[in-house]
């Protein structure tokens, strides 16, 4: 068997290994404070992982890339959670229920185009500078996502499932615990990482409009210093932690869909 | 009355009964930002008093004096303001579609020419798309300052990254025997670009372009808040360090508006190029 046929491309590492050649180059040939090369970037992130007092300096609460990580992402965990286990309720009985349909689908459909970062000042002002006004932009945006998921799965799903289950004398309760969830986890759990990925942005985001802790925060102040080096090494390592949610939700799918064509797909 | 006009008209009188709603609030929640600034400013100050004071951003021109010239607000000024910001807005929209949709598009071609090109980008790409697009605003600001340029730019790379990945996608997912039929009949390489891989790969782009417009107008905004002079992001954020939560309120009415009204243009443009496609392809 060849490399390829188990699944390995030589090709793929060489792209990358190409990639950091042009990264190299690039920064050879322009001022450090433009683009460092991705060396330095790296031992950056590595020293500045654990603690990084110049972050103090500039007022930031936990003077570590580790400690404002963490921060970053319980916001996003938590709004994750929040925002996807209500959008998908909501979208489930928007399928079902008439009256939520008429009620929801429509403010859902214009959040669904909106882009949701023009609700940041707003909650900044609602709720102050802290925790609550970035998990709630961020919560709002996965229920709008997890909501549009729920409501297309449950719809399309074939109305032979619940009939024969009603034939066989099934309650609501039991329709909805054993046949409108199951049948619509796969396509959950596929909105469920599209929304994950775009979450990590918005709550950056959120924290570079008004935060005094997180990702968005360091980048602030990094950026106030044109500090590109302590940039990229923060992004990088949001990129990480996001990557690794990612592959999380991947075996998440490939656990709990791998009956469906879906988890295969996705996988 | 069918389907869809009844389900025009159910989410009319939602919208209706939001903003109506939005009136009652006003009465009964009368906090205030700050004394002055209404927490929920009633639509007889939003289209009155709010809409006047946008023109303090007016930044003159065609004969309108600015409201930092000592000259008092008038609705020319407001609406010019209005009008003026979002063109700004617009604009940058406008140069990052083209420049990221067209570079992403064209790489993303020229990427898939061959399998080993295809094998090369797929890790950076990996890479590039990992990194959160909003998180990347100061990166960009740093290398091209608080310009126009840089903002669309950013805009731009967002876009293009989407495009360059969906398109390399796509063209991968043409099948087989399409190419090979061309072939067959002795279809250059060109020829089977031009008749085969594009038609082949627009239903699939559809749902690139549509998240593009999404991404687009999120960097835009994101780039607006992060340092712009101009453009309704930047207004809707002065706007915030003041408080002024009815001028915020109004101007992002605006554009939501105008976000709705591209998506719907989008959907139009694409529904008429796709109309030879089989319905299972153009969802």
């Amino acid at each position: 068997m060849t490399l390829r046929g188990l699944g390995f491309d030589p090709l793929r590492p060489l792209g990358a290994l190409l990639f950091l050649g042009l990264w190299q180059a690039a920064s050879a040939s322009m001022a450090p404070i433009m683009l460092p090369s991705p060396w330095s970037v790296v031992k950056r992130a590595s020293a500045d992982f654990w603690s990084a007092p110049s972050l103090a300096y500039y007022g930031v609460e936990d003077p570590s890339l580790f400690g404002n990580l963490v921060y970053t992402s319980e916001n996003v965990a938590i709004a994750v959670l929040v925002g996807a286990s209500l959008g998908a309720l909501v979208g489930l009985a928007a399928s079902r229920v008439w009256l939520v349909r008429a009620l929801v689908n429509p403010i859902m459909l214009t959040a669904g185009t909106a882009p949701i970062i023009i609700a940041a000042p707003f909650l900044l002002i609602w709720f102050g500078v802290g925790r609550a006004s970035a998990v709630s932009l961020v919560a709002f945006y996965v229920a709008t996502i997890l909501y549009l998921f729920a409501e297309r799965a449950a719809r399309n799903l074939d109305p032979i499932y619940e009939h024969s289950a009603l034939t066989l004398g099934a309650g609501p309760r039991r329709l909805i615990r054993d046949i409108l969830i199951p049948a619509t986890v796969p396509e959950l759990l596929g909105g469920f990482r599209i929304a994950l990925a775009g979450a990590w942005g918005l709550e950056a985001v959120s924290e570079l409009l008004g935060a005094q802790s997180g990702i968005g925060k360091v980048l602030e102040v990094l950026a106030g210093a044109t500090d590109a080096q302590g940039i990229l090494a923060s992004l990088i390592l949001l990129g990480v932690v996001a990557l690794a949610a990612d592959a999380c939700a991947a075996a998440l799918i490939a656990r709990f869909a791998a009956w469906s064509a879906a988890g295969a797909q996705r996988l | 009355m069918s389907a869809a006009a009844k389900e025009r008209l159910v989410s009319l009188a939602v919208f209706a009964a939001l903003a109506g709603l939005w009136q009652i609030m006003s009465r009964v929640y009368v906090v205030e930002a700050q004394p002055g600034e209404p927490m929920i400013p009633g639509w007889q100050i939003l289209f009155t008093r709010t809409f006047l004071s946008l023109a303090d951003y007016w930044g003159g021109g065609f004969g309108v004096p600015t409201v930092a010239d000592g000259a008092a607000r008038t609705y020319l000024a407001a609406t010019l303001s209005l009008l003026s910001h979002l063109a700004f807005t617009l604009a940058r929209l406008c140069v990052a579609l083209a420049l990221g949709g067209g570079a992403g598009f064209a790489l993303g071609l020229a990427v898939s020419w061959s399998r080993f090109t295809r094998a090369l980008v797929e890790w950076p790409v990996h890479f590039l798309r990992a990194l959160p697009l909003l998180a990347m605003v100061p990166l960009f600001q740093l290398w091209f300052g608080a310009t126009f340029l840089g903002q669309s730019l950013f805009a731009a790379y967002g876009i293009g990254v989407i495009v360059f990945a969906a398109t390399v996608n796509a063209v991968r997912n043409v099948p087989q025997i399409y190419i090979d039929n061309a072939r067959l009949f002795g279809a250059s390489r060109f020829a089977l670009y031009r008749d085969v891989i594009l038609p082949a790969i627009l239903p699939a782009m559809r749902s690139a372009a549509l998240l593009c417009l999404a991404a687009g107008w999120s960097a835009v905004l994101g780039a607006e808040y992060l340092g712009a002079q101009t453009g309704l992001g930047y207004v809707i954020v002065y706007a915030q360090q003041f408080a002024y939560l009815d001028r915020m309120f109004l101007v992002a009415l605006v554009l939501i508006v105008c976000t709705s009204a591209s998506f719907r243009l989008a959907q139009t443009l694409f529904a008429r190029w796709l109309v030879w496609a089989p319905p299972s392809m153009r969802a």
